[in-house]
């Protein structure tokens, strides 16, 4: 009798167990943020590979952590000049963060093999600054790992970003193109 | 004849001065990144030591250390290796971390350090020197605590 007991209380605890490990948050490491900046001067790129990443499939919440001095530049004075406080001022506002949602979570299939265009809605902030953003998201479900993939644009004067003279103020263009991509 | 000899001097003045403009304003522009394995560590702790004191105090941490050109401080940091992976820039990971805290140190290498990372195993003591980029903190949003982040990183000792 006893022993049954323990055996149907295991189960139940596996099944707890199982079931509740599938609806959980998936956390990434694996992720890779890029900007361009074209301008008639010069194009600039810089790439960030530190951010934390997570995805809940079941409710579609999709947050993203970014340390903003892991931006690297190929030339150190950009790095200086974007890491300053004239510009992202990173040493008072080390992260960036997304606080988003995809909003038509029932045209993608988390547990079948396919490409899905979701759009995702959410709370961007940079610099402490915070604006409403609704972009496009590409989901690569294969096997175990989900990917998303996006590319947008962020207006820098939505987030009071500006260098107010010199030529940072005329080699940085106003509208910066970012690459955004994870993999769970 | 006097007169003639002024004017070569101020010239010669002229010249000189607007090479040193130019050679100043053609270094600023080119200046190189800061060589972090070949600078010596500002503080030297334990992986507990780093992320408490972020935990305790992330305001008072960045402004110890981070800097407002991105040239943050240099750590040495000794830990235990929890975990050993490669990023999506292909760059070796590890995570020091003691299994009775929050959070631990992530260490990003670089393409001339990354093979030193393969002589080293999970649950080994190791020393690493890096360069902060940010603290260690929990993410209500994440729902999971952030480790302290170093990069150009090298193992200094194990």
């Amino acid at each position: 009798m006893r022993n049954s007991i323990v055996k149907i209380v295991s189960v139940v605890v596996f099944l707890i167990a199982t079931t509740s490990s599938f609806a959980q948050k998936l956390v990434s490491q694996k992720t890779s943020i890029s900007f361009f900046s074209h301008t008639p001067i010069e194009d600039i790129k810089s790439s960030n590979f530190k951010s934390v990443s997570t995805l809940d499939p079941s409710t579609g919440d999709i947050v993203f952590s970014v340390p903003m001095q892991s931006f690297e530049f190929e030339k150190e004075l950009m790095q200086k000049h974007f890491n300053s406080s004239d510009f992202l001022d990173t040493k008072k506002e080390p992260k960036s963060k997304l606080v988003g949602k995809i909003t038509n979570l029932s045209q993608v299939n988390f547990k079948k093999d396919g490409t899905y265009n979701a759009e995702v809605s959410g709370e961007l902030t940079i610099k402490g600054t915070t604006k409403t953003i609704n972009e496009k998201v590409t989901i690569i479900v294969k096997g175990a790992t989900i990917t998303l993939k996006s590319k947008f644009n962020i207006v820098l004067a939505d987030y009071g970003i500006a260098f107010k003279k010199g030529k940072p103020s005329t080699n940085i263009a106003k509208t910066i193109e970012t690459t955004v991509e994870a993999e769970f | 004849m006097k007169r003639k000899k002024i004017i070569q001097i101020l010239l010669t003045i002229l010249v000189l001065a607007l090479i040193i403009a130019g050679s100043n304003v053609y270094y600023q522009f080119n200046q190189p990144h800061r060589n972090v394995q070949a600078s010596k560590a500002d503080y030297s702790y334990n992986s507990s030591q780093i992320v408490n004191e972020y935990l305790a105090n992330p305001t008072a941490a960045n402004e110890k250390y981070l800097d407002e050109e991105g040239n943050s401080k240099i750590l040495e940091i000794s830990g235990i290796v929890a975990e050993i992976f490669e990023d999506f820039n292909k760059q070796k990971v590890i995570l020091l971390k003691s299994a009775l805290d929050k959070a631990g140190v992530s260490c990003t290498f670089t393409p001339e350090t990354d093979a030193t990372v393969n002589q080293i195993k999970t649950g080994e003591t190791i020393t690493v020197k890096g360069v902060i980029r940010s603290g260690a903190s929990y993410d209500k949003d994440l729902g999971v605590y952030e480790n302290v982040i170093m990069e150009k990183c090298s193992v200094v000792s194990k």
